[in-house]
């Protein structure tokens, strides 16, 4: 890392151990129960780029053994070097070849199932995508995909309105789908909220709200 | 320890390598003094003091196969000065697991960084550290040439017994 860059970094955890864990917890409720809306702690300083909750969440997710990949918006931004100077996570030279990805607003979408989806031995060797979304709401709202989700951590039903994907974004999910136990999992984020994909929930019948 | 690098020379201008390493090196009483009524501000961390081990390697005579030595203890930190956000940023890799030592070392590396405090602290705190160094440097030096041998042949006296054996 470049001085320049140092000088530009900010704080992260008020408290490493507590806050990593709060973090934790949310991604852990946020993939246990697909679509539920979360809210992020707040207990982490920012970098200016990128949103919020995602930023939060890599921070606490991300080490020295997961490579990382950044849409363009965000590489050799000031969030990079505040990801790297904080976790020292190694940057990946493409996606596919990322553990973690993170994609933010207004970037393309790498298609899913080009990514890291692991095998049938080692599911686990998987990527997991934060998504940056400008809204995500357990309400109908105007212009927002609809999806009816179903699967495993779901009792019925979980409706989620999301604002922000591409709009292909339930086909690739259902080829996603279809590759289990392989597949990647998907945390969309807003500034302050995250709801979590994994590959084993269904996206149903969508349709523009 | 003294070493040459840290003899900046009469046309040197100071970089940030030559004063991080001597930082590196000063120890906390020095550094505290150096530091005077700055070494009781609060800074910002960006990295609270933490303690870990680095693996040193080292090569066989200088330039043979890498090895590895051996484990060190390693504290390292960094810091933003000022209460504003802007301040300069300081880092500090000390040996040992002295927090308040590394915490120092990454203040004054902060402060040495703004041209208008540099020439005032190389005075107060980097020439006691160079100074220190090089008393250390030359204690050892005297301890070890107290216990230094020279080896040298002794001539064999003409005549020897050897020598009717030989024959």
């Amino acid at each position: 890392m470049k001085a320049e860059d140092l000088q530009q970094v900010r704080p992260a955890f008020h408290d490493p151990a507590l806050g990593s864990q709060a973090v934790f917890r949310a991604a852990l409720n946020a993939l246990s129960h697909p679509g539920r809306l979360h809210d992020m702690p707040q207990v982490t300083d920012l970098p200016r780029h990128g949103h919020g909750a995602a930023a939060a969440l890599l921070l606490a997710m991300v080490d020295s053994n997961c490579a990382v990949w950044l849409s363009p918006a965000l590489a050799n931004t000031d969030t990079a070097a505040w990801l790297r100077f904080h976790t020292g996570c190694p940057w990946a030279a493409s996606a596919n070849l990322a553990r973690f990805l993170w994609v933010a607003k207004g970037d393309a979408l790498p298609t899913l199932n080009t990514l890291a989806m692991g095998s049938d031995e080692y599911p686990d060797q998987s990527a997991t995508v934060v998504i940056e979304v400008d809204a995500l709401s357990d309400c109908a709202e105007q212009g927002a995909h609809a999806f009816n989700l179903r699967g495993p951590g779901i009792a019925d039903m979980q409706s989620l309105w999301v604002l922000g994907l591409p709009q292909d974004f339930a086909e690739q999910w259902e080829a996603n789908h279809r590759a289990f136990p392989r597949g990647v999992d998907v945390f969309l984020a807003t500034t302050t909220q995250i709801a979590g994909l994994p590959r084993s929930t269904r996206i149903g019948a969508t349709q523009e709200a | 320890m003294f070493h040459a690098f840290d003899n900046a020379g009469p046309n040197h201008t100071l970089q940030r390598p030559d004063w991080m390493a001597l930082l590196a090196r000063a120890p906390l009483a020095l550094l505290e003094q150096g530091l005077d009524k700055q070494s009781a501000t609060e800074p910002r961390w960006l990295r609270r003091p933490e303690t870990g081990l680095y693996m040193v390697q080292a090569r066989a005579g200088g330039t043979g196969e890498r090895f590895n030595l051996g484990e060190m203890t390693v504290t390292r930190c960094a810091l933003r000065m000022g209460d504003d956000g802007s301040g300069l940023v300081g880092v500090a890799y000390v040996m040992g697991r002295d927090h308040r030592q590394a915490q120092m070392a990454a203040m004054a590396d902060a402060l040495l960084q703004d041209p208008a405090q540099r020439d005032a602290l190389d005075a107060k705190l980097l020439q006691p550290v160079r100074e220190h160094l090089a008393l250390l440097q030359m204690q050892r030096a005297a301890r070890a040439e107290a216990t230094k041998v020279d080896f040298f042949t002794v001539a064999r006296e003409a005549g020897g017994a050897d020598e009717e054996d030989d024959a």
